[in-house]
Formats: structure tokens, sequence, C-alpha cells
């Protein structure tokens, strides 16, 4: 009798300091941004509510659809990218028993470290005299700009965060590798298949939840890529790695103008809620 | 069915005995072969970093060549360089407090969530959940107006109450505790215990691997985090490393002055990593915690 009157007082006091914070730094602002996106909210604090303007500039935004061209491209040549040295590492460590730690912890190393600390060191990677050119000059090749053509800085910067991100991806497969039951292997190598007839019709199937969740996972943080854009590129050469957040960024903090930035965030948070629901669609499917 | 799978793989075995060593041991090769390359294309920029961060100021960056001499001198610079130290001093107030409080709020909510009714429990949970969904960008313009007219712009607790509100850390928290028995803390209210004591002595100590595991992610996601200090600190009082060193690289021309600076920048990460490797590896696979 006791305990049924204690509980939800206590179960309350247990919460509330953590509901404080999510109420207001995580909820109030999401439903702000929203409100914000309708009004011209100024560095001043003074506003107006302004309806639709906000939509309607963005959509005649040049800037805005060329920033979304080249978050989408970005996540195309990324996604594909980091899944493939995951899947690759994680297959390769697998395969092998001696010093699989000290490789796993050698690939997984740069995961621990910042996107700052990776743009820092690959930005002069890529200088026109830095360390990628001084290598390609002695096989007599370039020097290539990275940094300055607007065709290479993209796959430039998803090499920098697959990088860095990649280990993550590949304990998460390794993981799902492990858990592929090795009997199902032999008794598919003794039914005479061979190595690439095993992993396409028993390693992929079953590897393909870890996969999805590696995919979705990637999918989402390659729309949010922003600290190597800041450090490296500035969006730049003439906004080729311009993306979504760095238009939030630059509309709040360079133009000061809160209300529009807060349109541009609503854009990101749409599209990264259609990902999430795809993904609730398809792991949903594949549960029933 | 097992008896039958056995005996052909047996067979298979012997018959094809002559030609597979040599076989297993090209293949192994070829693997160590590929695990060698891709541990040098990762670490190679470490080891490049290094390399630039030990010459001598103003030798030539063109790398691939060892320099003539290495030296502590660009490392010593930085460390006394002004900013640096205070950079360094904000990164560690901003994670390890962070670290604390996160521990703490989330251990108290996840147990709630875990082990209390109490009305509204399961909306606020899906709450929580559900602010998963929203990309921290999206939110950035408002908090920051909400921060900044609350006077916490360019404040220590401006900088990290924000980031307190962690959805993951209350999540895995509630899911752990949900796996200790009830009975357990029946057992402590019927011996009279106040909630604060079940909290504190059986909550916390039977936590405290996922909580050592939360913490370590706590304080890599504060340590190396960066648009929410770019944007709310403004000066040294309360720039963290990260950020400082983006200022640093507008100012310095010198790519070993750099260096050092992102070098002596990811200290605490890779003493993370060499204590904590094993752990951290295993814990990602088992949680998923990003």
């Amino acid at each position: 009798m006791r305990h049924r009157l204690r509980d939800p007082i206590t179960g309350l006091l247990f919460v509330l300091p953590m509901l404080v914070l999510f109420l207001m730094f995580r909820i109030f602002p999401t439903l702000a941004a929203a409100g914000m996106s309708l009004t011209n909210w100024n560095i001043g604090g003074e506003w107006s509510f302004t309806g639709a303007d906000n939509y309607v500039r963005l959509v005649n935004d040049p800037n805005f659809w060329s920033s979304l061209r080249v978050t989408l491209v970005y996540t195309a040549i990324y996604v594909p990218l980091v899944v493939l040295v995951s899947l690759g590492t994680a297959l390769l460590l697998n395969a092998v028993v001696f010093l699989r730690g000290l490789f796993r912890g050698i690939l997984f190393l740069p995961y621990v470290t910042s996107f700052v600390f990776a743009g820092i060191i690959w930005r002069w990677i890529y200088e026109f005299d830095g360390l990628l050119n001084g290598l390609l000059a002695k096989v007599e090749l370039g020097p290539v700009a990275f940094m300055e053509r607007a065709d290479l800085v993209l796959p430039a910067l998803a090499v920098v965060s697959c990088w860095k991100g990649f280990g993550y991806s590949m304990l998460i497969l390794l993981a799902g590798l492990k858990a592929i039951p090795g009997t199902y292997l032999e008794a598919a190598t003794v039914d005479g298949a061979n190595a690439w007839q095993r992993f396409r019709s028993i390693t992929l199937p079953l590897l393909k939840p870890a996969l999805f969740f590696v995919l979705v996972i990637e999918t989402i943080s390659s729309f949010q890529v922003f600290d190597t854009i800041y450090v490296m590129t500035g969006g730049g050469p003439a906004k080729a790695s311009y993306t979504l957040i760095y238009g939030i960024f630059e509309r709040g903090f360079r133009f000061w103008e809160f209300g529009y930035a807060a349109t541009w965030g609503m854009v990101l948070f749409a599209v990264v809620l259609v990902v999430s629901l795809i993904q609730r669609r398809i792991v949903g499917k594949e549960d029933t | 069915m097992t008896l039958t799978a056995t005996r052909p793989a047996a067979r298979a075995g012997r018959a094809a005995a002559p030609r597979r060593p040599a076989r297993g041991r090209a293949r192994r090769w070829a693997l160590y072969a590929l695990l060698s390359v891709m541990s040098l294309l990762t670490l190679g920029p470490f080891i490049a970093m290094i390399i630039v961060a030990l010459s001598p100021r103003g030798a030539p960056t063109v790398p691939v060549q060892w320099p003539d001499a290495l030296t502590f001198d660009n490392i010593a610079q930085i460390l006394g360089a002004s900013g640096f130290a205070e950079w360094t001093v904000n990164s560690l107030v901003y994670s390890v407090v962070s670290v604390v409080i996160i521990l703490l709020t989330a251990s108290m909510a996840g147990y709630a969530f875990a082990k209390k009714r109490f009305p509204g429990r399961d909306a606020m949970l899906w709450t929580f959940i559900a602010t998963m969904m929203v990309p921290f960008q999206a939110t950035l313009i408002p908090l920051y107006v909400l921060v900044s007219d609350l006077g916490g712009a360019d404040t220590f607790w401006g900088l990290i109450v924000p980031t307190l509100a962690n959805s993951q850390a209350v999540f895995l928290m509630r899911q752990f505790i949900m796996g200790l028995p009830d009975e357990l803390f029946d057992a402590a209210k019927v011996d009279g215990a106040s909630e604060l004591r079940v909290y504190w002595t059986i909550v916390v100590p039977l936590t405290k691997p996922i909580l050592a595991t939360l913490g370590v992610f706590v304080f890599l996601w504060h340590w190396n985090d960066f648009l929410w200090p770019l944007v709310i600190s403004q000066s040294d009082a309360t720039r963290t490393l990260t950020v400082g060193l983006t200022v640093l690289k507008t100012e310095e021309l010198q790519w070993a002055t750099l260096m050092s600076s992102a070098a002596v920048s990811a200290v605490p990460c890779l003493v993370v990593f060499f204590l904590l490797q094993r752990y951290l590896v295993n814990s990602i696979a088992m949680t998923g915690l990003k």
C-alpha cells in the first residue's frame, strides 16, 4: 500500500532533472524551430510573423537548391564508400585469428579522434605541396589541387569522413559476421560452394540487418557533415561543398537571419525524418 | 543429418589434402597483406602528422622524406602559447562535468523508467526516444537564441547544460536496469531502505559496467564536439580545443605548429583508446552507441 503511493512520486522525482533538461533544451527548441521558421527573427531579437515567406524565399533560393544537391551528391559518394570499406575490413578481420585484435585496434583508431583533428591533418595531406601530391609526384603524377577543384572536393571530403568513421561500422558488421553460425558456411563448403557463392547466399543475407543498420546510420551522418567542411573548405570552391548544415550555419551565424536559418533547419529535419521512416518501414517488414 | 554432413566433409578434406595447405597459406598471406595495406592507410595520416609535428619550423613540409632532425620545439611552443592551455582546460571542464552530470541524471531517469510506475511514464519515454530523430543541427538556431537570451553565451553553463539532455544515455540506462531482478529492489524496500539509498547502494553499483561504457562515450562526444562550442563560445574564456584549433588554423601558417596542436589535442582520446580499446570495441558491438 505504501509502495503504491511512494512509487509515482519518487519515479517522477528521479526523472525530473533529465525531464527539465529535455523540455528546455530538446523539446522546446524543436517546437521553436518550426515557429521561428515562420518569422523574420534577426540578431536583435525583434521579429514579426511572416507566414510562409521564408519557405517561398527558400524554394527561390539557388543557394538552397545547390546545397541540397551538394548534400545528396556527398551522400551518394560517402555511403557506398564507407559501407564498402567497413564491410571489406570486417570480412578480412573475420577471416583471420592471429593478430586480429591488433589490426582491429589500428583500423578503429581514427574513430576516437575528432572531425576537426581529421580535417586539419587531411587539409595538409591534400595541400598542393602536401603529402598526397608528394606521393603522386613519386609516380610522376599530379600535382592535383584537391581542395580547389569543384569535381574533386566532395570525393576528397568523403574520404576524410570515411577514414575517421569507418571503424564504427566495421565493428557493427564484424559483430554481425560473428553471429553467423560457422556450421552454415561449413555445410555450404561441403556442398561444393565456392567463396563467392558462400558470401552471396549465406553471409550477405544473414548480415542484412547489420548492413541495413550501418546504411541508415551512415546516411544520416552524411547529411550532418559539417566539421570537416568548416575546417577544410569553408563550403568552397564556389559553393561546391556548401551543404545543408553549412547553409544553416552561415545563414544563422554569418548573416544572423535566425528565422530564415531555422527554415533551412526544418528541411534538414524533414530529410532525416524521411530516411528514418523509410528505415522503420523496411525494418518493420523484415520483422513480420 | 549431422552424421551424413560430417562424413563427406572428412572425405573432402582428405581428398583435397595435398592441395589445401599451399592454397590455404597463399590465402592467409593475401588476407594479411590486405589487412596490412588497410592498416597502413589508416595509420599513415597519424604517422605523417607526427613527423611534421616533430620537424623543425620552416623545414620543407613536402613530406615523404624524413626530417634531418627531430625536435620537440613545436610542441613546447604550443603548450606555452596563450590560448592553447586555456582551451585544453575548457575542453576538460566541458567533458568531465558533462560525464558526471549525464551519468547521474541518466541513471536516475533510467531507473525510474525501468522500475517505477508513474503517470505519463510511457509517453515521456517515447518523447525522449522520438527526439533522437530530430537532428541537433535543426534545433541549433532556437537553442542558441534561447541560451543567449538566458545570458548563457560565452559561459560554461551555456556551453555545458544544453548538451546534457541526452536520450541515448537515458535509453541505454533504462535497457540495462530493466534486466536487473525486481526482487532486489523489493527486498531493499522491505528492509526499509529509502529511495535514495536504493538508488545509491543498488542501482549505481550494479550498473557500473554500463556507467563506465557510457562515461567513456560521453567523454569522447564532448571532447570531440565542435558545432555547439563553435557558436556558443565567443572568447578564449570558454573556447574548447576543437574550436581553438580552427581559430589557430586561420592565424597560423606553419604546418609544424598546426600539426603539433592537432596531435596534442588528440592525446586524451588516444589515452582512452589505448587503455580501454577492448572495452570500447565490445560496447559498440553490444549497444550500438555511436
